[in-house]
């Protein structure tokens, strides 16, 4: 049997890619529709053909940490950017593959 | 008054900074985080989210090896940025060399007629299958194209044995090519050692050819493996391997093991037989889903999670032989700790990113054409030529190695592009195999959250990470594997 749940995020408080991210990591269990409205986006996540509810209650929890944790990626993401640039421009341009 | 200044004065005032990393989920108290340059910690939960919004107190024990870690610096600190780019370029640097190891298939012929055989071969007799002089020439023409200062030439079949004058032909040539090029240049062929003689055990040992071989376990599963006229593949080969370690040297002949679904209960019957041989190490593989694995359904005997359980098993079994004094690795977990634990890349063409297809392997087949990878000829035989590159006899080396075949393949499998990989933290460790994910999913990216490469790896790489957490003695064992000369 299909299952549903409908999960409900500030869109103050979360970036809609953090919950593209998510619903990419989790579609080996489910599939979610991403809607926003009213400063809200809505999630509806539903069981993809086969998986059992225990399975399907596992996976939105696991949906649950893992916006929880891209949206903690996106903010370390945001933060250290230039600095990784920094870093990579420092990397490549020492390897002598261009001559002088 | 003391000349110096009281610990104090040296004290942080400031807060620190942060410096790029990633971080998974290891179970349900840690997480992974991974610097730019692939080094780990294991951080208890709660300090993840405090560690990111830089509220995590100077005072804490934990700040001096995120600091010596290169996943946070203080302001206007410079040497952890210098040392992340040293460290990221001496990971890289083997993409500068380019193409190190170069397969000819010879031959498609093989006496053996294997279930889960990838690359189709053919009938001992139909020598249409054998590579021509003519592909062998002008396959040593693109060879020493490569900038690489070390050249490997892999034989491979069917069974290279059944067309040693061409085996013959392509290491002379070469070495007389390698007079003017002076390349470190070697030789290996992959063969059963069924049909190994002493005349060929004698050029062998003239020209310092290896020898890599296959041994699936005891004489039965060997055996039900691996069949071939006489069912006396084991003891073919046991004969080969003294024959060949007497004729070339101890450590001169390596092996290689294929998991089916009769393997799985046996992991540590497998183990021992290697031990009985006197192998130093397994390499416990998984089936891949090309060849005749697909037409026999070999590939889906088994799952990820049993297979899983499989190489966990023996792992367990091979850290015991080590703790009782028995020096014994499993090579896969060792390539990995490799690029865990140290700043070099061992070059393993699965788990390389830029993909290793083309750049660190390129395959010649009997017909001239030629593969970004093994797994590509694989792929070939079955109807699909996604990863042919072009025809020896028709391209140029520029043309094959710039083919949109090939870059694209690379461009696109790239992990740090890839939806899921990019954020992971297991990226440094992995590989993008663009190969096996158009051959599973029809997609050189494939959908990783589906992908038993994925689902298989992040479990190999939580696994030895926390096993090396929870005790001292695995990870002293495992700094060993790493570092191995």
């Amino acid at each position: 049997m299909r299952q549903e749940a409908t999960l409900v995020f500030d869109q103050q408080l979360y970036e809609a890619q953090v919950l593209q991210k998510a619903a990419y990591r989790a579609m080996n269990s489910l599939t979610v529709d991403i809607a926003c409205a009213d400063g809200k986006f809505s999630c509806v996540l539903s069981s993809n053909i086969g998986v059992e509810e225990h399975s399907f209650l596992l996976a939105v929890q696991e949906f649950k940490k893992d916006v929880i944790d891209y949206q903690l990626r996106h903010q370390l993401n945001t933060e250290t950017l230039p600095i990784k640039n920094l870093i990579l421009g420092l990397a490549f341009s020492k390897t002598g593959l261009i001559s002088e | 008054m003391s000349k110096f200044r009281k610990l104090d004065f040296y004290a942080q005032q400031r807060p620190y900074e942060l410096l790029p990393f990633k971080f998974d989920r290891l179970n349900d108290c840690e997480y992974v985080i991974t610097n730019m340059a692939g080094e780990y910690h294991v951080l208890p939960m709660p300090i993840l989210e405090p560690l990111i919004s830089r509220t995590l107190p100077l005072t804490s024990e934990l700040i001096p090896t995120l600091r010596s870690k290169q996943f946070i610096r203080f302001p206007e600190e410079e040497a952890p940025l210098q040392l992340l780019a040293l460290k990221i370029r001496t990971r890289l640097s083997r993409l500068a060399q380019f193409t190190n190891l170069h397969i000819f298939v010879v031959t498609l012929r093989c006496d053996h007629s294997c279930p889960y055989c990838q690359v189709s071969r053919q009938s001992e007799s139909r020598d249409e299958f054998d590579m021509t002089s003519e592909m062998a020439d002008r396959s040593l023409d693109f060879v020493f194209m490569s900038p690489n200062p070390a050249i490997k030439i892999e034989f491979q079949g069917g069974e290279p044995l059944l067309n040693f004058e061409m085996v013959k032909y392509v290491v002379l040539e070469a070495e007389k090519r390698n007079l003017k090029e002076g390349r470190d240049l070697q030789f290996v062929i992959a063969t059963t050692l069924s049909l190994l003689t002493d005349e060929m055990l004698v050029f062998c040992k003239q020209h310092r050819i290896v020898l890599s071989s296959s041994l699936d376990g005891p004489v039965n599963l060997h055996n039900a493996n691996r069949p071939r006229p006489g069912r006396d593949s084991h003891q073919r080969f046991e004969e080969g391997l003294t024959k060949a370690r007497a004729a070339l040297g101890y450590d001169q002949v390596s092996a290689l093991m294929t998991t089916t679904d009769k393997s799985l209960p046996h992991v540590r019957a497998i183990i021992d037989e290697y031990l009985r041989l006197g192998f130093d190490g397994i390499f416990l593989r998984t089936l891949s889903p090309y060849g005749f694995a697909i037409k026999t359904k070999k590939f889906l005997s088994y799952d990820t999670e049993r297979w899983l359980d499989f190489y966990k098993e023996g792992l367990e079994y091979i850290i015991k032989l080590n703790k009782s004094g028995i020096r014994f690795v499993e090579q896969y977990s060792s390539l990995v700790l490799a690029k865990m634990l140290t700043s070099t890349d061992p070059g393993f063409v699965d788990l390389m990113n830029p993909a290793g297809a083309g750049i660190a392997a390129i395959v010649f087949n009997y017909d001239g054409s030629v593969y970004a990878s093994d797994e590509s000829r694989m792929l070939a035989e079955m109807g699909d030529h996604t990863f042919r590159l072009g025809n020896i006899l028709e391209q140029s080396y520029e043309e094959i190695i710039l083919s949109d075949q090939l870059l694209d393949a690379l461009e696109d499998s790239f992990t740090l592009s890839s939806p899921m990989c990019s954020d992971c933290a297991f990226e440094p460790f992995c590989g993008s195999e663009p190969v096996y994910h158009h051959a599973m999913h029809k997609d050189l990216v494939g959908r990783k959250p589906e992908s038993s490469f994925c689902k298989r790896n992040m479990a190999i790489f939580k696994h030895l990470i926390e096993l090396m957490e929870n005790d001292e003695g695995t990870k002293r064992i495992f700094m060993g594997w790493a570092n191995r000369c």
